[in-house]
């Protein structure tokens, strides 16, 4: 449905209410109602998780985690882009491997990665090389499954004008194949960083002693809802911050794409 | 082609089984860390046998269910008022947008402390994972639905009851289903890691508790019997997909 101009106002302080009251509420209700102490054993207030960032940020303790997460998160992802877009092209591009491999990648893809956990921590210990396997597990088969959706999907007519004028098969790949698969790599890097950042989470609740995921899960089994509450606000902040600026490459990649393609 | 496929990815699984359980047999291994498709199967047929395996599914099954049926309950109504209220989708696009976005497996201690470690807790935690696809998907299946159909109802003298039933509603089906798909994959997380986390039963628990143990062929078996479970709830709903959404049927 298409916008009147007259809209984007409204729009902007309905969705501006829709974020604030609830803090609000959030903040107020806990200092105007008498909660059982039970509850307030598990909440924060909004001013209070500030407090608790604010000290985490000085005492460094929140700079020493997010180094540790965001390695296991750079290396990992890392692994899956060299891994995941080769194999990606390769199967989308030769028939029979595609065939071979499959049941594999069907079979991988449809379980959830962290079932493999704690295999991964008995191989590979409570050090952040489980974790980077984990986060890598996660994010290469968005990576692989789009890179290969992309190939298959390339365009045959444009194929056949590059070989028509004597293009070589490298030629297409590169003219016609590798920029018809861009926005799809770009969708399947959007999916692979949420898939990373929940196994970096997961994986630091488990078997960790260090990362953003052990100090969410610490300070929740200590009573620390301040403290947790500020690990999961930097959390959000920080995948909310990388999805929406993958999305905005995305959008800029497939700005011809109607509006129903793009929603899946 | 199809048979083709068939036959190509059998043998590729049998030799990839077969490879391992020869490499293991002429190699030295270290129970602790390793295992064969031969003592996995072992443990499987134990497992199935022992009935222990039947109960861990049932347990995890139930949560699943129930955080599943919520998360439809709650998300497809939310998802349709939100593509037909306008206000509503203006008020409620980005806080939902940001949850969505974000990684709320990140409350899964708090969920867990405040709710206990029984059955209940697991399923808000699939409710909280799987919601967002549903209320996302219908959103956009509304919103997508065909102007033309909608202004041949209004001509008609039709209410807004017919434009639920006879417009919205079938234009919205193939979104949900392709939503169920994506919240399966969500909602399994969120089964495994409450049972990893805290709890005394349950597929994810007996994974996690083999793994502590050095028993491998028990955990392996509980790997597989998770893969063949979410392979199948896939396929069914990708089966579901071919039917009511035939466009979208090549996707994986």
């Amino acid at each position: 449905m298409p916008l009147a101009r007259s809209d984007t106002r409204e729009r902007l302080l309905m969705g501006l209410a829709s974020l604030i009251v609830p803090l609000a509420l959030w903040e107020a209700i806990p200092r105007i109602v008498a909660l059982p102490r039970g509850i307030k054993l598990f909440l924060a207030t909004p001013s209070q998780i500030a407090v608790a960032l604010a000290g985490l940020l000085t005492s460094g303790e929140l700079q020493q985690h997010f180094t540790v997460s965001a390695l296991e998160f750079l290396i990992g992802l890392g692994l899956s882009i060299a891994v995941g877009l080769p194999l990606g092209m390769l199967l989308g591009s030769v028939r029979w491997l595609d065939d071979l491999f499959d049941p594999f990648v069907t079979a991988l893809n449809a379980t959830p990665r962290i079932v493999w956990l704690p295999l991964l921590i008995l191989w590979l210990g409570l050090g952040i090389w489980s974790k980077v396997m984990i986060v890598f597990l996660g994010a290469v088969f968005p990576l692989l499954v789009n890179t290969y959706e992309g190939v298959r999907n390339s365009d045959r007519v444009l194929a056949n004008v590059v070989r028509s004028f004597g293009g070589s098969g490298w030629q297409v790949t590169r003219i016609v194949v590798l920029p018809g698969a861009l926005p799809y790599v770009v969708a399947g890097l959007r999916l692979a960083i949420g898939r990373a950042i929940l196994g970096v989470v997961v994986g630091e609740f488990f078997g960790a002693s260090r990362g953003l995921g052990y100090m969410i899960a610490s300070a929740a089994s200590s009573y620390r809802p301040d403290v947790m509450f500020a690990g999961v606000l930097v959390l959000m902040a920080l995948s909310l911050a990388l999805t929406f600026s993958v999305q905005a490459v995305e959008a800029r990649l497939t700005r011809w794409r109607p509006e129903a393609a793009k929603t899946f | 082609m199809a048979a083709r496929r068939l036959v190509l990815g059998t043998l590729s699984v049998v030799a990839f089984v077969v490879t391992w359980q020869v490499v293991l047999s002429l190699i030295r291994w270290d129970p602790f860390f390793m295992t064969t498709p031969w003592l996995i199967a072992t443990a499987v047929r134990e497992q199935i046998l022992g009935g222990r395996l039947w109960h861990d599914m049932a347990v995890s099954a139930e949560a699943f269910a129930v955080g599943f049926a919520l998360a439809i309950v709650v998300g497809i109504p939310v998802g349709l008022v939100m593509g037909w209220r306008r206000r509503a989708a203006y008020a409620l696009d980005p806080l939902l947008s940001a949850l969505y976005a974000s990684p709320l497996i990140a409350l899964a201690p708090l969920v867990i402390i405040t709710a206990g470690v029984g059955m209940g807790a697991r399923a808000l935690l699939v409710f909280l994972l799987a919601v967002f696809p549903f209320v996302f998907n219908t959103y956009a299946g509304v919103r997508c639905t065909d102007q033309l159909l909608v202004s041949v109802v209004r001509s008609f003298g039709g209410t807004d009851r017919d434009l639920y039933l006879k417009v919205i509603l079938p234009s919205v089906v193939p979104y949900v289903v392709a939503a169920a798909r994506l919240a399966i994959g969500r909602g399994l997380i969120g089964v495994l890691v409450g049972e990893f986390y805290a709890a005394s039963e349950g597929l994810g628990f007996a994974i996690s508790r083999f793994g502590d143990t050095y028993r491998l062929p028990e955990m392996f078996s509980g790997i597989l019997v998770l893969a063949v479970v979410a392979v199948g709830l896939t396929s069914v709903v990708r089966r579901l997909e071919a039917v009511v959404a035939p466009w979208r049927a090549g996707q994986r």
